[in-house]
């Protein structure tokens, strides 16, 4: 990013002239990334957006009630009747289903990052700022769980425990938290080289204050973004765990429970099997646009406020 | 002065690409290519039948679920076998006639032998009703009122003596499977030969899957298909894709919703009989007196707010019939009792002069008891919350637990969504299974969801110890009617059997107990 705007200035001061021609920087890999940074940022946010805020303001939009029945008005296709996106089996309004079965997959996607994240935050940050036996500890376990097969295992745990949704957000956000500790670790184990850790040592700051005051600070915003697209992750792994019939008991409508609900109806109701799968791409795929724009473009801002 | 860049070449940016778009486009012509056809289509003389539930054995002295009589009678045969009139056709036995109301006289058929040449003799059958009688939690033993002892006569002939006198005990000697007695064991058999028109070439338990290969040395006519593979597809979508595709010839037990799907495809054929099973959303008899639903009045007062007849036309798509009393409109013996009726407004001024306030019930039952299972289950919380009791759903998956649910030896629950068959035919043989618990039964759990009721019990009784046809009729329709009374479900149906089949399936005749003879099915070349 830096090389790019060092040579956009360059013909401007120099009146010699030059191969590097405007187009030529147009098409530059910098120029190009910065493009697609951007692009994804808006494609991102206003797919996540076009997701989550009708999500969000469900309650206070005029929708039907998700669970009520009307069994004369089953599976109507999208635009009838007054329902935008038609009705599953029991007359139930998709759309509805939809936003409000999103508010418990959001919600226990939600939760499980904002859980797997202060877990693999702190761990991380002890293993990499600690090292020696904490960090062997905390690696050996977490490489131990990394290799075991994630929806094997959550649907071990559901089976143990029962299908409940503070199971389920425990589960994922267990599940979840060895690849934030690692990220955060590795962010840690560079930070803590830096001269000014060794200055808050030399003026006797305890290293517990070191790493919460000045360290994590440093590293979380990093971390941060891992733990951003670990929520389209945990979406998913809910809606697996629902369509696998191990999400929160019925009548909860959840995504994963829609799409299995619907797949019986696949040739004769394609809406309801279509619908809630389009709405689960958008988010997981407007989140992972959306943090991978957020990582592309913090160096540029970065270089931009150095210069 | 520097060089200007070459502007036509080829990048490798656009190398890349140009690469990028030829992998894409062979790699949709081959996937396109892959989906053209249906792939792992069974061969000529092969017959690939997909089972909605995992066949753990072809043995039926713990289970013995619709889809599974097919495969099992195909192995394994009994002295008498339900017949397409459902009535019970000699098998094994070419005679089998009552000489008075306690003794039954049996032949076997002559030269009758197993797979493996071993020939059928009268000490397999007295050690298979030993086997029937001795095994845990017996799925046959409930439906025998007594099991007769054996008294041989000469190498083929013997007697099958009681205390009490059986009627009906040729229809249920077509529940008891014969294996030689050197094989036979009180559990359910994982192995073993029989004297049917198949023999099993391999199987995998836990995968459900089993090879069958035709048996040449079968005492009756010779199966057209050489070989028969069964298959366990759970999801019926996915079952439902196959058959499409042409990867499985049968599939059974499909929902109205598979039925409309499949209706009028070309080379897919739907076949309906009526059927011998009975749906009930049915009670908890195991609660306290204290308890609400301890009390008949809220029991009926509860099944008013179900809205039967659109479960019927709406949610299963006319396939069912909404059930007129305790058993199926096609048992012999079966007697109407009366109707559910819909009335939400009764149910909730019944339920506010009995005093039953703020009650939340639990319904529990296992994916795939019947079809559109969850649809109704789902429907049912909404009739209910209409009459404002609270509902609370527990669904288990196949495999799980719920039989110790059921037992009560894990949870507490309320209503129970599950399905019972009359393998006989007969309505007294649902009745025994169902109605005529005692307080015996109870100690060891094996009463049907708990339910004791002695005169019910002493008129189901009366009924299967009666001879006199006309006499046995009057008493069933009094036990028919006293069991009614207690309301012992919310709501009953009674569902149609529903198989689809590839059109090159020929011959094949689906029964009203949802089986069919695997021996009778050709195969069109």
């Amino acid at each position: 990013m830096s090389t790019a705007t060092h040579i956009t200035q360059a013909p401007a001061t120099s009146s010699a002239p030059s191969a590097v021609t405007a187009k030529a920087l147009k098409a530059s890999a910098s120029a190009r990334r910065a493009r697609s940074a951007k692009i994804k940022l808006w494609a991102g946010a206003i797919l996540t957006l076009l997701v989550f805020l009708p999500i969000v303001l469900a309650n206070f939009l005029p929708l039907a009630d998700p669970n009520a029945q009307n069994l004369g008005a089953r599976r109507l296709p999208p635009l009838s009747d007054g329902y935008l996106f038609g009705t599953d089996q029991l007359g139930r309004d998709l759309l509805s289903r939809i936003l409000f079965g999103g508010q418990t997959s959001l919600m226990i996607g939600v939760l499980a990052v904002v859980v797997s994240g202060a877990i693999g935050v702190i761990l991380g940050s002890i293993a990499g700022f600690y090292g020696r036996w904490a960090d062997v500890l905390i690696s050996r376990v977490l490489e131990a769980q990394m290799s075991l097969p994630l929806l094997m295992m959550l649907l071990l745990v559901v089976a143990l425990f029962g299908p409940s949704i503070p199971v389920i957000t425990g589960v994922i956000a267990i599940a979840q938290w060895p690849e934030v500790a690692r990220l955060t670790r590795s962010l840690v184990l560079v930070e803590r080289e830096k001269p000014y850790v060794d200055a808050a040592k030399t003026l006797g700051l305890h290293k517990i204050s070191i790493l919460i005051k000045h360290v994590i600070p440093n590293v979380f915003k990093q971390a941060s973004l891992v733990i951003l697209l670990l929520l389209a992750q945990a979406v998913l792994l809910e809606s697996a765990l629902s369509f696998l019939g191990a999400g929160p008991q019925r009548p909860f409508a959840t995504w994963g429970r829609l799409i299995s609900d619907g797949q019986d109806y696949i040739t004769t109701s394609w809406w309801m099997v279509t619908l809630p799968g389009l709405v689960i791409v958008a988010l997981v795929v407007g989140v992972n646009l959306l943090g991978d724009a957020l990582r592309d473009g913090r160096p540029r801002r970065k270089n931009r406020k150095e210069a | 002065m520097t060089a200007s860049f070459p502007g036509h070449d080829m990048s490798r940016r656009q190398l890349l690409r140009l690469a990028g778009a030829a992998g894409l486009f062979a790699g949709i012509g081959l996937s396109a290519s892959a989906c053209a056809g249906p792939t792992g289509l069974p061969g000529e003389d092969t017959l690939t039948l997909a089972l909605n539930r995992s066949l753990v054995s072809l043995d039926n002295k713990l289970n013995q679920f619709d889809a599974a009589v097919t495969v099992q009678r195909a192995v394994r045969e009994g002295l008498t076998a339900i017949g397409p009139e459902i009535t019970p056709i000699p098998m094994l036995a070419e005679s089998f006639v009552m000489l008075s109301p306690t003794r039954w006289k049996a032949t076997l058929r002559k030269g009758v032998t197993y797979s493996d040449g071993r020939p059928v003799e009268i000490k397999d059958v007295s050690t298979a009703l030993q086997m029937y009688r001795e095994v845990q939690g017996s799925f046959v033993a409930g439906f025998f009122p007594e099991f007769p002892r054996i008294t041989a006569l000469d190498e083929r002939s013997f007697y099958l003596d009681s205390k009490a006198p059986i009627p009906i005990l040729d229809a249920l000697m077509a529940l008891i499977l014969i294996t030689p007695a050197a094989d036979n064991k009180p559990e359910e058999l994982q192995t073993g030969v029989g004297t049917g028109p198949y023999t099993v070439e391999s199987f995998n338990r836990g995968a459900g899957t089993y090879q069958l290969l035709r048996n040449e040395t079968y005492w009756g006519t010779a199966p057209a298909v050489q070989r028969v593979n069964v298959r366990f597809l759970p999801e019926e979508s996915s079952r439902v894709i196959a058959l499409r595709s042409g990867e499985v010839d049968v599939i059974d037990s499909i929902s109205p919703n598979s039925m409309e799907q499949l209706s009028g495809l070309p080379g897919v054929t739907i076949e309906t009989a009526s059927s011998l099973r009975m749906n009930q959303i049915f009670y908890n008899f195991r609660k306290p007196s204290s308890h609400p639903l301890s009390d008949v009045r809220v029991r009926e007062a509860l099944s008013f707010a179900i809205d039967g007849q659109a479960l019927v036309h709406d949610v299963l798509i006319d396939s069912v019939e909404q059930a007129q009393g305790v058993t199926p409109a096609s048992l012999f013996g079966h007697a109407k009792t009366g109707d559910f009726v819909y009335d939400p407004a009764k149910a909730k001024s019944l339920l506010k002069d009995l005093g039953v306030s703020d009650l939340k019930l639990k319904i529990i039952w296992e994916t795939g008891e019947f079809p559109s299972d969850t649809a109704i289950m789902e429907a049912l919380v909404q009739m209910f919350w209409d009459i404002g009791v609270r509902t609370e759903l527990q669904q288990f998956e196949p495999g799980g637990n719920i039989l110790q649910w059921r037992q009560g030896k894990e949870g507490d629950w309320d209503l129970l969504g599950n399905g019972f068959s009359s393998p006989t035919g007969l309505a007294i043989t649902m009745l025994q299974g169902m109605y005529a618990g005692t307080p015996e039964k109870e100690k060891t759990r094996d009463t049907y969801q708990g339910y004791v009721n002695k005169a019910v019990a002493a008129k189901i009784g009366l009924a299967a110890a009666e001879v006199d046809e006309a006499k046995r009729e009057v008493y069933l329709k009094d036990a028919q009617q006293g069991a009614w009374d207690t309301w012992p479900c919310a709501w009953a149906f009674v569902p149609k059997s529903i198989l689809a089949r590839r059109n090159r399936v020929q011959t094949l005749s689906l029964s009203a107990a949802n089986s069919y003879p695997l021996s009778h099915i050709g195969l069109e070349a």
